[in-house]
């Protein structure tokens, strides 16, 4: 998805899968972000959408099970900041189509959690999912550094 | 997740960061740690000068381990323990800690009349910190213990 | 690479005290931003050189050395140094470092203006 060259600068962070870890993986992001010159607003973006894909990973994909790890993984060329959160992958996710709107929920159309996925759409550039096989499930958020025309 | 067999019962999480060896990334390691370090219940004193301490760490790992080949990473490893919390701080050991300059004790008459004012980090570290350990990493690289006691 | 400016350094004047204000963190990427700001105010001629330091989170041993250097200059030039606006815990660094022989260290900048105005009437 991203060719690591020589003007990506990396960083990695693991964490224990236990919520509550998601606010340091938060921090630790947002300070990589605003050295990559991310502006404040979306920093604050990040923050949230990044929060939401890590509750993911410690209760779905790692399923709250002890002695699991999440990694989070920032790349950052000149074009974007890509943010990759995995988990171990004891249960692969399941694409549901379209997330559905908080008026679908209230109307009864599905769980009132799960808004994470939405929230992660809504906050970021892009992001996606893939699955890494064995090696668990990947949702990625992507940032771009200049703005584009018609990408906001 | 214990490893340490002479402390049973002594439940440790522990968060790992890597970062490029690029001056400024430091800042992601004083924001990671002073977020786990605020959530362990340290007093804002203490939480600054972890901040601190890890930021010359880190920069020594950076511009001296690492010789600011970014492409060299800093590795920190956080440990949160009930009572108190380890900060590891390695490098790849492209250039070895001389062991004088971990004891030195920096005067600011000296520095006033050489030309180098600086040499102030390590010293900075050592009255921080309540226990400092300076070894060479399994890797070959140079490391830094360093702990924080959680006064209850 | 368009990093975030991490130091904002400015100069201007109150009351016949060179002021200069630092905004952000004070590292090694310091230097040039405040020695040439020192270098400004001693060419007008200034006696009284306040650093008033705001919303600067991160100050480390290599900005620390830098301002080893400003104390020298104000030694060899005559001039009163003080300094403002730190953090309790910058405080205690400028302390356990012994910058605070040599500056006068206040908690912001109205304390120091007038300090300075009573040592320059004394004078």
């Amino acid at each position: 998805m991203i060719s690591t060259s020589e003007h990506t600068t990396s960083m990695e962070l693991s964490f224990p899968s236990e919520l509550g870890f998601e606010v340091i993986a938060r921090d630790a992001v947002a300070a990589f972000a605003r050295r990559m010159g991310l502006a404040a607003d979306r920093v604050e973006d990040l923050k949230t959408a990044l929060s939401e894909a890590c509750i993911n990973a410690i209760e779905h994909g790692n399923s709250l099970s002890p002695g699991t790890r999440v990694a989070v993984v920032c790349h950052c060329d000149a074009e974007r900041l890509l943010v990759e959160v995995h988990d171990q992958g004891l249960q692969s996710y399941t694409p549901k189509g379209d997330p559905l709107s908080i008026s679908d929920k209230l109307a009864g159309l599905g769980p009132l959690r799960g808004m994470g996925l939405m929230l992660i759409a809504q906050l970021t550039d892009e992001s996606g999912y893939r699955s890494d096989g064995e090696a668990g499930n990947c949702f990625w958020l992507a940032y771009f550094r200049q703005p584009v025309v018609g990408c906001r | 997740m214990s490893n340490d067999t002479s402390r049973p019962g002594a439940e440790e999480k522990i968060i790992e960061l890597r970062l490029p060896s690029k001056l400024g990334y430091e800042r992601v390691a004083m924001d990671t740690a002073s977020s786990l370090a605020k959530r362990m219940g340290f007093d804002n004193d203490r939480v600054e000068s972890l901040k601190t301490a890890i930021s010359e760490a880190v920069t020594n790992a950076i511009e001296h381990g690492n010789q600011q080949d970014a492409a060299m990473k800093v590795v920190v490893l956080l440990t949160a323990r009930d009572d108190e919390l380890i900060i590891s701080v390695a490098d790849q050991g492209r250039k070895q800690l001389d062991a004088d300059c971990t004891t030195r004790n920096p005067h600011i008459e000296d520095a006033m009349v050489n030309a180098d004012k600086g040499g102030w980090g390590i010293w900075l570290i050592r009255e921080l910190m309540d226990e400092v350990e300076f070894t060479t990493a399994p890797s070959g690289g140079n490391q830094v213990r360093m702990v924080i006691h959680l006064e209850q | 690479m368009m990093l975030e400016d991490e130091l904002t350094v400015s100069v201007r004047e109150r009351d016949g005290i060179a002021i200069i204000d630092l905004i952000g963190d004070v590292t090694t990427f310091a230097e040039e931003k405040i020695n040439t700001a020192y270098r400004d105010v001693t060419n007008r001629g200034a006696r009284f050189v306040l650093l008033n330091f705001r919303q600067n989170d991160y100050i480390n041993s290599a900005g620390i050395a830098i301002l080893i250097g400003i104390v020298t200059e104000v030694n060899r030039n005559n001039q009163k140094l003080a300094v403002s606006g730190l953090s309790q815990h910058f405080q205690k660094i400028f302390r356990m470092v012994g910058l605070a022989q040599y500056a006068e260290i206040y908690q912001d900048e109205e304390e120091a203006v007038q300090s300075f105005k009573t040592q320059a009437a004394a004078a």
